[in-house]
């Protein structure tokens, strides 16, 4: 397993490299570079004229005027060495500062949603695997389609609706008013809690609908093998035995698809955060993106890519430990 | 009585989309403690769901006939109503492995493959044995020992698809057996091996019931393999039991003429070139069964009127071989 292990990890870090280089050149892709807007917002209407050379001194200021290799080393060597991930030109203070926050509730939401859609269609999948032809198995069909058909922002909005008549909160949002410039404690913790699950939910909504039937077909499929009957055979409790034998591979299709999941939930979030009025990075990233704030979309990017590719890597070394022909098959 | 096992009028029919198939149909046998009962027939027969009923291992979707009666004695002398069991009590569980193992035709698919032969043996062990898991693991090395696996300490710890087909099926005696059942069911357990491999795992399955005294329901298609076995023989076909009887009565005098068919299926050693003889004509299908004799649409020696109109009851032949069939019946003889 160690030996696995450090062959994926060697894997996620050339990926990772590969994909920054990638990053660098999408941020290279507008035409003109920040410095030529910094002039245009500073100087326009003001009658001062700007000549080429003023521009130049902004963007020699900038460290802009400097090779393409020289600023990509000079851009990745202070992310990997020093966290530092540069300046956002645009905020006149540093990229960490501007999306630190929304890093953690991207994050937040990222997870909640994972652990939302796994907690829901991992057991309920199996459930109607067991029961299969049952009503309850009819039932769980009926709404894998219905939650496939919906929207998820669509049933945000709808979500949003019942949530502020029944409950009155204003669920829009990450935080309640009260909390939200104050300091991290474990009741503005609570508060997030209690916010996030509302997004969650919907994200989840689609995954779930898919990852059951996915589960259930796996499940139904596994059951039957001669393999569970021979252990029934040996007299093993019938709950464990579907969990040992069955479940433990069932579910391998949804742990190779999580890096699939994280890429849609960072697709499908900026829609849904926008009718429910969260601040997350997407709609940081295409703002920065039309400045030319070049190093904020940068690091929103790259932090993306990485949650992706790491997702895959955790992906890769669960499903190795679920089913050890894996493993065996890769050193082989 | 030496019975340890006693089934009686077992019938087990199957709800499917078609409607209600009847695929067993008033099948009664019974295992003596140390010997070895073969169960015969072609494939479809009933002979693996007539088995797993004994388990309770049969699906949802199977009804047991009302007039079922399994009686098994068990370990410790208790009678055992095997029909009365409900499928997941704690009874039924112990029935299961601990007093009645299982082995099946495909040794690789019996495994899991994401567990080591050594995890499926410990949690067996475990299960049916009073012992925690170091002496679980001595007493799983032991078996696999006496399975004649070499280096068993290092063998534990693989998986099933790194062993060969011959090491995976002893591997899976090994792992039934470290339960301690008293009756052991071997469905077709060496059909899938070549065939000196198949001789050493019938050497050794018989070797075995012997040191442990287990009574076996052996399951096969080959009567070649059930002389080899076998203590007594039932010949099964199309879910009733045609003939029965000790096996060297069987072998050497069939009476039914689905046996005699069978045997004449059997490749000879002293003629080789002599071409393989199965018993012609194809199985009828479970949704249609025929009337009268279930072999009749096959039979050579068919009684026109009387095989296709009535079912033939068990005639006694003497000293436990029995035929259901016409032509040693009184009605068939009147009439042939
Ligand atoms: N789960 C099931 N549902 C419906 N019919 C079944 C099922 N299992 C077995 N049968 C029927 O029972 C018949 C006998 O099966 P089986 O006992 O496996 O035969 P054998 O072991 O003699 O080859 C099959 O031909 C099939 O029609
Ligand atoms: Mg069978």
């Amino acid at each position: 397993m160690l030996r696995f292990t450090l062959e994926r990890l060697v894997g996620m870090v050339v990926t990772m490299a590969l994909v920054s280089v990638m990053v660098f050149l999408i941020m290279e892709l507008p035409p003109g570079d920040y410095a030529d807007r910094y002039a245009f917002r500073k100087y326009s209407g003001t009658g001062v004229n700007v000549t080429e050379a003023d521009i130049q001194a902004i963007r020699v200021d900038l460290g802009l005027d400097k090779p393409l290799v020289f600023r990509y080393f000079d851009w990745i060597g202070g992310i990997v060495l020093h966290g530092d991930f540069g300046q956002a030109f645009a905020f006149e203070t540093s990229v960490l500062k501007v999306i630190g926050d929304k890093i953690w509730l991207t994050l937040g939401i990222l997870f909640s949603t994972l652990i939302v859609t796994y907690m829901v269609s991992i057991p309920i999948g199996i459930y109607a695997a067991v029961r299969r032809a049952s009503v309850a198995d009819y039932g769980l069909t009926v709404f894998s389609y219905l939650g496939l058909a919906l929207p998820n922002f669509l049933l945000a909005l709808i979500l949003l609706y019942f949530a502020n008549k029944w409950f009155g909160a204003d669920i829009g949002g990450l935080f309640s008013a009260d909390y939200k410039d104050a300091p991290w404690s474990f009741a503005k913790a609570w508060d997030l809690f209690k916010h996030l699950w509302l997004p969650a939910f919907v994200l989840a909504w689609s995954a779930v609908a898919y990852q059951l039937q996915t589960v259930r077909a796996t499940m139904s499929d596994e059951i039957n093998k001669l393999a569970v009957t021979a252990a029934r055979a040996r007299g093993v409790p019938e709950t464990k035995l579907l969990i040992k034998y069955p479940a433990r591979l069932a579910i391998n299709p949804v742990v190779s698809t999580i890096g699939f999941d994280v890429n849609r939930i960072f697709s499908e979030l900026p829609i849904v955060a926008v009718v429910l009025g969260l601040t997350e990075l997407g709609e940081l990233l295409l703002r920065a993106y039309l400045d030319l704030d070049m190093y904020v979309a940068g690091a929103i990017l790259l932090l993306l890519t990485f949650m992706i590719v790491f997702m895959n890597f955790i992906s890769d070394l669960l499903l190795a430990w679920l089913d050890p022909r894996i493993k065996l098959g890769a050193s082989s | 009585m030496d019975d340890m096992l006693k089934v009686e009028n077992l019938s087990i029919a199957f709800r499917t989309d078609e409607g209600l198939i009847a695929p067993v149909q008033g099948v009664s046998f019974s295992v003596q403690k140390g010997k070895t009962l073969g169960l015969v027939g072609e494939s479809g027969s009933g002979k693996s769901i007539s088995t797993k009923a004994l388990m309770r291992l049969l699906p949802g979707t199977a009804i047991l006939g009302e007039d079922t009666k399994m009686t098994y004695r068990a370990k410790n002398g208790e009678i055992i109503d095997i029909e009365k069991l409900a499928p997941n009590s704690r009874k039924t569980r112990h029935l299961r492995g601990g007093e009645i193992g299982m082995i099946f035709q495909e040794p690789m698919a019996s495994f899991s493959p994401v567990y080591t032969v050594g995890n499926q043996m410990m949690e067996a062990i475990r299960l049916h044995r009073d012992m925690n898991k170091k002496e679980a693991r001595e007493f799983a090395i032991e078996m696999l020992d006496k399975v004649g696996i070499s280096n068993p300490a290092q063998r534990i710890d693989q998986y099933a698809h790194e062993m060969s087909g011959g090491m995976r099926q002893r591997a899976m005696i090994a792992l039934t057996l470290s339960a301690g059942p008293q009756l052991l069911i071997a469905d077709e357990p060496t059909t899938a091996l070549d065939v000196t491999i198949q001789a050493q795992v019938l050497e050794l399955m018989s070797d075995l019931q012997r040191d442990l005294g287990m009574g076996m329901i052996f399951i096969t298609h080959d009567l070649g393999v059930i002389a080899q076995i076998a203590d007594e023989v039932a010949v099964m076909y199309l879910g009733t039991i045609v003939e029965r009887g000790p096996t060297r009565d069987i072998i050497r005098d069939p009476k039914h003429p689905y046996t005699q068919g069978l045997l004449e299926a059997i490749p000879k050693l002293d003629s080789l070139t002599h071409r393989l003889s199965p018993v012609p004509g194809d199985i009828p299908s479970p949704h249609a069964r025929p009337t009268g004799c279930p072999f009749h649409t096959r039979c050579t020696r068919k009684i026109e009127g009387v095989c296709d109109v009535k079912a033939p009851t068990e005639v006694d032949l003497g000293e436990g071989h029995a035929v259901a069939c016409f032509l040693h019946a009184d009605e068939g003889r009147h009439v042939a």
